[in-house]
């Protein structure tokens, strides 16, 4: 197949992999998967507590070209956003920088999902943390 | 397959027509062409003489003489036994064609298919696997066990899948063909993994 200049370039040169400390209450983990391709893709952000925006992303992707430059895009324009920015991310954004063929959208659901459930994971910690105090009368009405 | 033969006009229920002796359009349905019914726990070796049978009844050789609607049948149905068999005899694509039979999308599936704990181990896998890959003569001399590990995982698998498949058969519950499905996935990953494996051996 032939891939785009764009997914060449993130596919030779992926920005921002690595990984982040998974149990530190400031990053969200996503690790999600397409298990017809098996593919396995991991994105992590750090989000600043106070300002509520992302100043790392990292991923990790087992897969094809272009579910590896999909992810390495995700990090790209995750940072500098704020969470909720970042949820206004979508898969078609991706396919339209990427040039991905109608065979590769399903590598851009995968970076989707990842964000997704990364936010999702930051959140849930979140709340777990922070409002324990407000928690606690809600929780004796119910 | 049609009701009426297309040359004589009597009712046909086989593939060939009971009074003019004419060839049938073949049923597309792999299972329904063998005269077998959907399963997933298959006799290979009936499935072979059957193929073997079908072969010589069907080769467009014999038809050379017929009508050319006739002659056109015996194409198609030799071109459909070529992939009924290609698809039926190896037990993993038998598999996916009657999960797509069942109305189950392979392809339409994501992460929320997939264990989470699936992915965390496949996850880690991979990343030894690329540490070997890409570490010393040390780390590479034992990429070579680590295949063996993946193929012993994908083994595992296939015997797991063979009692899945027995289990369908006993009662056809749909249950089971999600654990087919289930199989289908992880031993996708764990051919990734042996063929990740050998990707590094052919860049060494």
């Amino acid at each position: 197949m032939a891939y785009s200049d764009k997914v060449l370039d993130h596919y030779n040169n992926p920005r921002n992999v690595g990984s982040l400390d998974k149990s530190s209450a400031s990053v969200g983990t996503g690790m999600v998967g397409a298990p017809e391709c098996g593919d396995v893709m991991k994105l992590q952000i750090r989000v600043n507590d106070v300002s509520g925006i992302i100043e790392e992303a990292k991923f990790k992707t087992f897969g094809c070209g272009s579910a590896i430059a999909s992810s390495s895009l995700a990090t790209e324009w995750l940072k500098g956003k704020t969470v909720d920015e970042a949820l206004e991310i979508k898969n078609t954004d991706i396919v339209n920088e990427l040039s991905l063929p109608p065979v590769k959208i399903h590598c851009s659901v995968l970076a989707e999902d990842a964000i997704k459930a990364a936010i999702g994971d930051y959140r849930a910690k979140q709340s777990k943390q922070a409002p324990a105090a407000a928690q606690t009368p809600a929780q004796a009405v119910a | 397959m049609s009701q009426t033969c297309w040359n004589c006009g009597i009712a046909v229920s086989a593939r060939f027509c009971e009074q003019c002796k004419a060839l049938q359009p073949p049923a597309h349905d792999f299972f329904e062409f063998f005269g077998l019914s959907r399963q997933l726990a298959l006799d290979v070796k009936d499935l072979e003489k059957r193929f073997y049978g079908l072969s010589r009844q069907l080769h467009p050789d014999l038809f050379s003489r017929k009508p050319a609607r006739e002659q056109e049948y015996a194409l198609e149905a030799s071109a459909v036994l070529n992939d009924a068999y290609r698809t039926l005899k190896d037990p993993v694509s038998r598999a996916l064609y009657v999960l797509k039979q069942e109305g189950f999308d392979i392809a339409e599936q994501g992460t929320k298919d997939v264990p989470p704990e699936l992915l965390e181990e496949v996850f880690e896998l991979n990343m030894a696997l690329e540490e070997l890959r890409e570490g010393d003569a040390d780390a590479r001399a034992q990429l070579q066990p680590a295949r063996l590990r993946f193929e012993r995982m994908r083994d595992e698998i296939d015997a797991a899948m063979q009692l899945s498949f027995a289990a369908w058969h006993a009662g056809n519950e749909r249950a089971k063909l999600d654990d087919v499905r289930g199989q289908l996935n992880r031993r996708k990953y764990i051919t990734n993994l042996i063929a990740r494996t050998d990707e590094a051996h052919v860049s060494d």
